[in-house]
């Protein structure tokens, strides 16, 4: 009953739909003006080509997969052993005067032993590995990462990968008689029939430049690298496929390709590419388009201060009490209708951005990072409920605070204004990661599509839309910020309506 | 005209704390830019950062200044006072000059005060007390025309802190360049910067000439809408 | 100056409905002038228009010759209380006069001399946001008289008034009207007008219908309400 009263309430007041309707509309325009405009081309060689969509592995997750596989085929259990080591490799055109190619390897050039299947790109993996500086690793499924504890600087190291049916077991050993587990890790679905071998890749070499504007710069140069891999057991009957490598080769690839020399029982692989998520460099993330929302929340939090000022300046809180004497429920009521309402404007507007916007990026060749369905429905639900959460906040504060102008201020500053500062501006990077954990700006993080991965080096900082808390977590800063706010406007209310 | 002022200034002194309240706070986050040390490539630029957040609450102060007025019901009473509007506005806008220079400046001074002082510096320092000026007469003029302080603000936000952001997602380059001249929030990082001036889309005095005429603009719409409409 | 108010062929719309319609009437002093009509007629409207808070499509209305705007210290020229609520909740009665003053270049003294006329020097700072409907019509009348101008509006002076309050309003108009002012008050107290009024206009559908003594009216209907019903019969004012 008090509930429709609000809801009567807030219906009849034209300029408040209307404002509701603009920010939806905001919101929607934005995204379509955004998507229309946006265009990408690749380069093959030197002709320019529609963009690949980048494969994804068993998830959904885009990922990078582009190495150099030495294998064969193994069927039903089975297991490889080998001593890698002697891990060395070229580095096109490093600072500081970017005119020479050095040799080097970057820190997570990678050399080690993989089971896989088959060799298409995105195809499931487990794979024990050396890294360039981060020691000796268990990696799978491309985004699964562990560590060997007593191997975490190593240079050179015996390795062995096991397979027992769904079950993988990394080992690792420093003089190949006591052997240490990794860890196991479960592909499923894995066939009987899989590929096993040893295979080398090295990502790009960043580096990251400071810009005395705020944010930074990131260089990204190629880098190839070899290992030697020693008294593999089994050995013989290799296959050598370059995984996700298109035909064109650079001048130096032409006198330096990839692939692999066997020469008195020593394998030396060479290999560039990287087998990992895929960051934002290959595709546009899917969020992006959801960027008006910003704009769409300043008519929304001046319509939500709106309904929890209004009753107060033309003293029509006497009226609304009279009618129904319970305060405390009167002003849940108001915020259940103010939430319902953001929210219903903003699951109409966040719907309708992501399908227009994302089929007219379609149309443009616009490739739109894949990312898990679970992981977009997240970020169009999130939305949806980041407007509905800043409605709340906001009526909560226009209710507290009973003045529209500091209420307008006090909700854009604390939540629209953090995340702009802190990507913006050249706010200390540092300072930047705590006030997005502390204002309710923090919310934003439920519209990360790509999480952050510390085995990846692109810097993923809050400049590259890093957010420092979980997407949930980050609502749920939001959400406490509006609950103390509705509370706090209540316990006012409580205490006297004038 | 003279009349004017002295009312102004008498509803100040007299009235709830108003206009203090937002001024002492801008004054407050201009100065707290001090604490962000100088560990930055343009340390002038990090320390002026609460001019970034003190531009809210002057602009919160220039709206209030009027559409408060309107709120209250107060304006009706004003008016019959000073029946010529343009000199009501003109008194307002005086009196919100004359309450945003001290606080601009001494919130400015302290933020910059330990940094070794130079032509950029000061440059920069004076740039950025006139910037807030010019923003708490922008959102005198956004009130003069709208009335209602919660959208007043609502807009003069937008302008400050949105706009960037939108304006990335317009499709053509030449135009996002040509509309990103164009916004206040640029010139606020403009006339910050000391370091690499020579990268920037344009200098300093441009900056403020652009936030002048955005000022000037919701000025003499606000006084026109003032004039022509009812009270 | 001479303190006659002249209203000249007014017209108004808000939107479709229009507000006046050639509203034409004149005030002279001497005497207390009722303003009265259903609700809706557009009484207000033009009292907002003298006093230039409201723009009038067309037609005009001045003060001794003179638009209210073109007035130096308009309040010494014009006391107008239009709306009782047109102040600051949280600044006190003596504070809302002081800045008054201050605008129209007058002593503080007078302050206190106006709130000692409308009985309001015991709560001239308290906050007028605290004030019954009474006592800030009161405040109405101090600030409309601060400047002592020899034109007074008066739009429902009596609401909210107690039956003290309201013999005491009806006193002060006779007798600022007897110092040769112009005083024009809209009212639906037909009674109380019959009792002050010299002269009353009666208005509908936004202009004047009958302008006439009060004499020469409660001769002809018997009393002021019954000429008033009679006049404005069928000239309902909300359309």
């Amino acid at each position: 009953m008090i509930l429709r009263a609000e809801w009567i309430k807030f219906r009849t007041v034209p300029t408040w739909t209307a404002g509701l309707a603009a920010a939806a509309l905001l919101v929607v325009a934005l995204g379509c003006l955004f998507a229309s405009g946006s265009q990408m081309s690749c380069m093959e060689g030197t002709r320019e080509v529609k963009c690949p969509a980048p494969p994804t592995n068993a998830d959904g997750v885009a990922v990078e997969d582009k190495f150099t596989f030495v294998h064969r085929a193994l069927t039903g259990d089975g297991s490889i052993t080998a001593r890698v080591g002697e891990l060395d490799g070229t580095i096109t055109y490093p600072p500081p005067n970017h005119d020479q190619i050095v040799s080097g390897i970057v820190p997570w050039s990678k050399a080690g032993l993989m089971v896989k299947d088959g060799t298409n790109q995105g195809a499931d993996y487990a794979a024990v590995l050396l890294t360039g500086a981060h020691g000796v690793r268990m990696q799978h499924g491309f985004t699964h990462d562990q560590v060997a504890p007593d191997f975490a600087s190593a240079r050179a190291a015996w390795l062995r990968l096991t397979r027992a049916g769904e079950q993988i077991t990394g080992f690792v050993s420093a003089d190949g008689t006591t052997w240490q587990k990794i860890d196991t890790v479960r592909l499923k679905g894995l066939p009987a029939t899989v590929r096993i071998g040893l295979f080398v890749t090295s990502p790009s070499g960043v580096t990251v430049n400071e810009q005395s504007q705020g944010g930074h710069t990131v260089q990204a140069r190629f880098t190839q690298s070899t290992a030697r891999f020693s008294q593999v057991t089994p050995a013989g009957g290799w296959t050598g496929t370059l995984v996700g490598h298109s035909d064109y080769r650079t001048g130096w690839q032409k006198t330096h390709p990839p692939g692999h020399t066997e020469s008195g029982g020593v394998l030396t692989v060479a290999g560039a590419g990287d087998i990992a998520p895929q960051t934002h460099a290959e595709g546009l993330p899917v969020e992006r388009v959801l960027t008006g929302v910003f704009a769409g929340l300043v008519p929304l939090i001046v319509v939500a201060v709106l309904c929890g000022t209004a009753e107060f300046r033309r003293r029509m809180i006497g009226t609304t009490l009279v009618a129904m004497p319970y305060p405390g429920r009167v002003s849940a009521a108001k915020a259940a209708v103010v939430g319902a309402a953001s929210l219903v404007a903003g699951l109409a507007a966040v719907a309708v951005t992501l399908s227009v916007g994302l089929r007219m990026l379609g149309a443009n060749d616009v490739i739109v990072l894949p990312v898990p369905w679970t992981t977009t429905l997240r970020i169009a639900v999130g939305t949806a409920l980041l407007l509905a959460l800043a409605g709340v906040f906001a009526y909560g504060m226009g209710s507290l605070l009973r003045r529209a102008v500091p209420a307008v201020v006090a909700v854009t500053a604390l939540l629209v204004a953090p995340p702009i500062l802190a990507v913006t501006s050249v706010l200390p990077p540092g300072l930047g990661v705590w006030l997005l954990r502390l204002t309710p700006g923090a919310a934003f993080a439920i519209q990360q599509g790509v999480p952050a991965y510390p085995q990846l080096s692109a810097p993923q900082t809050v400049f590259d839309g890093y957010f420092p808390l979980a997407p949930w977590a980050g609502l749920g800063v939001l959400g406490l910020y509006a609950l103390v706010a509705v509370a706090a406007a209540t316990w006012r209310l409580r205490r006297g309506a004038a | 005209m003279r009349a004017a002022l002295r009312a102004e200034w008498a509803k100040l002194r007299t009235g709830p704390a108003g206009l203090a309240v937002p001024l002492l706070l801008a004054g407050l986050l201009a100065a707290a830019g001090a604490a962000l040390g100088d560990r930055a490539i343009d340390p002038v630029q990090l320390r002026l950062l609460g001019v970034r957040l003190a531009q809210a609450a002057v602009a919160a102060a220039g709206v209030h200044l009027l559409a408060g007025e309107y709120g209250t019901g107060l304006i009706r009473t004003t008016l019959l006072a000073v029946p010529r509007r343009l000199h009501l506005l003109t008194a307002k806008a005086a009196l919100l000059t004359a309450g945003v220079v001290p606080v601009a400046v001494l919130g400015v001074g302290v933020a910059v005060a330990t940094l070794p002082p130079g032509a950029a510096m000061l440059r920069a320092a004076a740039g950025s007390v006139v910037y807030l000026i010019l923003i708490g007469l922008l959102g005198l003029g956004t009130a003069a025309v709208v009335r209602s302080s919660a959208v007043a603000t609502g807009i003069v936000l937008a302008l400050l802190y949105l706009m960037p952001m939108i304006l990335r997602m317009v499709p053509d380059d030449d135009w996002q360049r040509a509309l990103y001249r164009l916004t206040p929030a640029t010139a606020v990082q403009t006339l910050a910067t000391t370091v690499d001036t020579a990268a920037l889309p344009m200098g300093p005095w441009a900056a403020l000439g652009v936030v002048a005429a955005w000022s000037a603009g919701a000025l003499a719409l606000g006084a026109l809408t003032l004039c022509r409409r009812d009270a | 100056m001479t303190a006659t108010i002249e209203v000249n062929g007014l017209r108004k719309r808000f939107g479709p409905a229009v507000a006046l319609d050639g509203m034409t009437f004149v005030v002279r002093p001497g005497h207390v002038t009722g303003f009265v009509g259903p609700n809706g007629a557009g009484k207000s409207t033009t009292l907002r228009m003298i006093v230039g808070l409201d723009r009038p499509d067309a037609g005009t209305a001045t003060i001794g010759g003179r638009h209210y705007a073109e007035l130096t210290r308009p309040m010494r020229h014009v006391g107008a209380l239009l709306d009782p609520h047109a102040l600051h909740p949280a600044r006190t009665g003596r504070n809302h006069l002081m800045w008054l003053a201050a605008s129209q270049d007058l002593p503080g003294s007078r302050v206190d001399e106006v709130l000692a006329l409308t009985g309001l020097a015991d709560v001239g700072r308290r906050a007028a946001g605290g004030y019954s409907l009474g006592m800030r019509q009161r405040l109405g009348v101090a600030a409309a008289l601060l400047g002592d101008p020899p034109v007074l509006l008066l739009d429902e002076p009596f609401n909210g008034l107690d039956p003290a309050g309201i013999v005491w309003m009806r006193d002060l108009l006779r007798e600022l009207a007897a110092e040769d002012r112009s005083v024009l008050v809209s009212s639906h107290l037909m009674s109380e007008l019959q009792d002050m009024a010299g002269h009353v206009v009666v208005v509908g559908q936004g202009r004047v219908i009958a302008a006439a003594d009060v004499n020469d009216l409660v001769g002809e209907y018997a009393s002021l309400e019954t000429a008033y019903l009679e006049l404005t019969a069928g000239a309902g004012g909300i359309r």
